[in-house]
């Protein structure tokens, strides 16, 4: 039952023309970076991952997913949790799937996966171009890491697939708590409004100094520091404090959503 | 039919009820959308839920099936109250609430076929068919393919009813099932109600229409601002105030004693008079008449009870705010 639930929602989330045009609004962003790589020849790109782009097609996925961690990717997790809950209310589904009946904790869950599955799939899709754009229009021999060593092909897919991994968790966070808003309105542009409001907010507050004690409580605080997976040896302490800030906010989401979807009124 | 496997040995006191509140309240903010309404939903009957807009019958509905939590008050349905037995009542309930909700992009058979993955009842191998029956029940198969954006109001309604239909359910709850169709679709939608009627399902549908829950109930009850304000048989609904003939001849006099004779009680009325039926038949009353030589120009059922209730609630609602109305309305309610 359980499965034959999960199978309709993800197949229901890719029927959605929008959800079509997002992907397709995502697959260019690899391309695009390698295309403008490619032609802008003569100084090296920018500062950090930006510098070792250049002949160096495995790291394009990388910096694809790095760059659209910050604003692309929560834009389009908020956009599917506004449709998961908001999207059904107000279009009157919801009350059909309640009454069907699913419960509204396995309704929750249901939802939690179609994002999280989309999530990976989206993510993944990025990378897979990444690396066909980057190998086509930089080429490819091995992978070159922030630490100056070079990878071989194969150990530089590994470091790709376990970015992919990471940047679904940082996505499917945002997207939990997206959820959460989703549970209280009616209507999907309210809580895609909240979510990109509150991560572009976030991004500006973790400029302030001033405010460095707040920092550690913002989500965005730890995107940067998972570029990490770049360096040689893999330096782990950013990455697994930027996760487990992701799952702290996966698991508030997921809670609040939770506690208003059981004594929503539909 | 039954509920329960365990029903045949007990001796049921009272009949048996696919649902029941009691004392139902919800409130939104300051606004009352119902109160203490206690409904009985006997098993296989067809109810009709019968009132004005606004009355309270969606929100009725909802409470029942689990969507909205009542303010205060009961609910039982199919045997177990709500909320903790939604799940186990809520399989052999198909429900058609305010309007159909569906996706506009997908089409028709799409949006059923998701309805149908989330049918406890329902085996995935025989969600296909089950889809393709249910379009054909609603008349809907050849518009299947298309979107639902694209549906007329009647396909809408039409799919709606088709997702509360997927599954064979002991309890069908329709609101308003026939807004927005045309003639021939409310004689379809009247034609199902009947065929689930047949097959022994209990079957709730509300209406804003006398003659909707004429044509199709067995039972009524009647809100108005949130509350019920008659509920019963239809028979005995109609039937209650006693029935009444309004006649009208020129010799209103001749008809009074010729009627006194025949120990049928009636009075002068306008231009004409009103005999009661109590006792009598309209036939007889005219064949008394006649054969003392009135002349009978007409002759028209008075409106009683729930009729005669009904037309006064909606007046009332159309009336607004007329005091002299709602006074008549709430003293011909008790
Ligand atoms: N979600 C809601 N919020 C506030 N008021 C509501 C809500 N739903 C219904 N009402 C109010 O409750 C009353 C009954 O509404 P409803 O049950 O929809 O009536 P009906 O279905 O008989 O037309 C109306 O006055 C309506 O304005
Ligand atoms: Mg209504």
């Amino acid at each position: 039952m359980i499965t034959r639930q999960l199978g309709s929602e993800v197949r229901w989330m890719l029927r959605r023309p929008r959800t079509l045009i997002g992907l397709f609004g995502l697959v260019l962003v690899p391309i695009v970076i390698s295309f403008g790589i490619w032609t802008a020849d003569g100084d090296g790109g920018g500062p950090g991952i930006a510098a070792i782009l250049r002949g160096n097609g495995m790291v394009v996925p990388i910096f694809t997913l790095f760059l659209s961690l910050n604003l692309l990717l929560p834009l389009v997790a908020s956009i599917w949790a506004a449709d998961g809950l908001a999207g059904e209310a107000q279009h009157g589904t919801l009350r059909g799937l309640l009454v069907a009946p699913v419960s509204r904790v396995r309704l929750l869950f249901v939802k939690l996966f179609g994002l999280t599955a989309m999530s990976l799939f989206a993510v993944t899709l990025m990378a897979v171009v990444g690396i066909i754009a980057g190998t086509a229009f930089l080429g490819n021999d091995g992978m070159m890491t922030l630490s100056g060593t070079t990878l071989t092909t194969a150990e530089g897919l590994l470091r790709i697939a376990f970015f992919v991994v990471l940047v679904t968790f940082q996505m499917v966070a945002v997207g939990a708590v997206a959820l959460a808003v989703s549970a209280t309105t009616e209507h999907p542009l309210v809580v895609q409004a909240a979510t990109m409001t509150s991560i572009i907010v976030f991004q500006v507050l973790g400029q302030f100094s001033s405010l460095d004690w707040l920092h550690p409580f913002l989500i965005t605080t730890g995107f940067p520091g998972l570029v990490d997976v770049m360096r040689d040896p893999i330096p782990f302490d950013q990455i697994s404090d930027s996760t487990l800030l992701a799952g702290c906010y996966l698991l508030i989401g997921t809670g609040l959503a939770a506690i208003r979807l059981v004594t929503k009124d539909s | 039919m039954t509920t329960s496997a365990s029903a045949p040995a007990a001796a049921p006191s009272t009949t048996a009820v696919a649902a029941r509140t009691k004392g139902l309240r919800k409130e939104y903010g300051s606004t009352v959308a119902v109160d203490r309404v206690d409904l009985e939903l006997p098993e296989g009957a067809v109810l009709g839920m019968l009132g004005p807009n606004g009355s309270g019958k969606t929100t009725t509905i909802r409470m029942l099936l689990g969507l909205v939590r009542p303010t205060q008050g009961e609910i039982e349905l199919l045997g177990t109250p709500l909320p903790d037995g939604a799940e186990q009542a809520l399989p052999h309930v198909g429900a058609l609430v305010e309007g159909p909700g569906f996706h506009p992009f997908l089409s028709g058979r799409e949006n059923l076929v998701r309805c149908a993955a989330f049918e406890p009842l329902l085996p995935k191998k025989q969600i296909k068919q089950a889809v393709e029956d249910a379009l054909e029940r609603v008349g809907l198969a050849q518009a299947a393919h298309r979107r639902f954006r694209g549906y007329s109001l009647g396909m809408k309604q039409r799919l709606g009813l088709a997702a509360a239909l997927l599954v064979p359910r002991k309890l069908v709850v329709l609101d308003e099932p026939t807004n927005g169709l045309d003639p021939a679709g409310t004689r379809e939608i009247r034609k199902i109600i009947a065929e689930l009627h047949e097959q022994g399902s209990t079957v709730l549908v509300s209406s804003h229409l006398l003659s909707e829950v004429e044509a199709t109930c067995t039972h009524v009850a009647v809100l108005h601002r949130g509350t019920v304000v008659a509920q019963g048989e239809l028979t005995e609904l109609l039937q209650a105030g006693g029935s009444a003939l309004h006649v009208i001849t020129p010799d209103v006099e001749t008809a009074l004693s010729a009627l006194r004779q025949a120990k049928i009680s009636a009075r002068p009325l306008g231009d004409g008079l009103r005999v009661e039926l109590a006792g009598t038949s309209a036939p007889q009353v005219i064949e008394t008449l006649v054969k003392a030589g009135a002349g009978v120009y007409e002759a028209t059922r008075w409106k009683t009870g729930l009729e005669e209730l009904f037309a006064r609630l909606t007046e009332a609602e159309e009336a607004e705010r007329g005091m002299s109305a709602v006074d008549t309305l709430d003293g011909g309610a008790r």
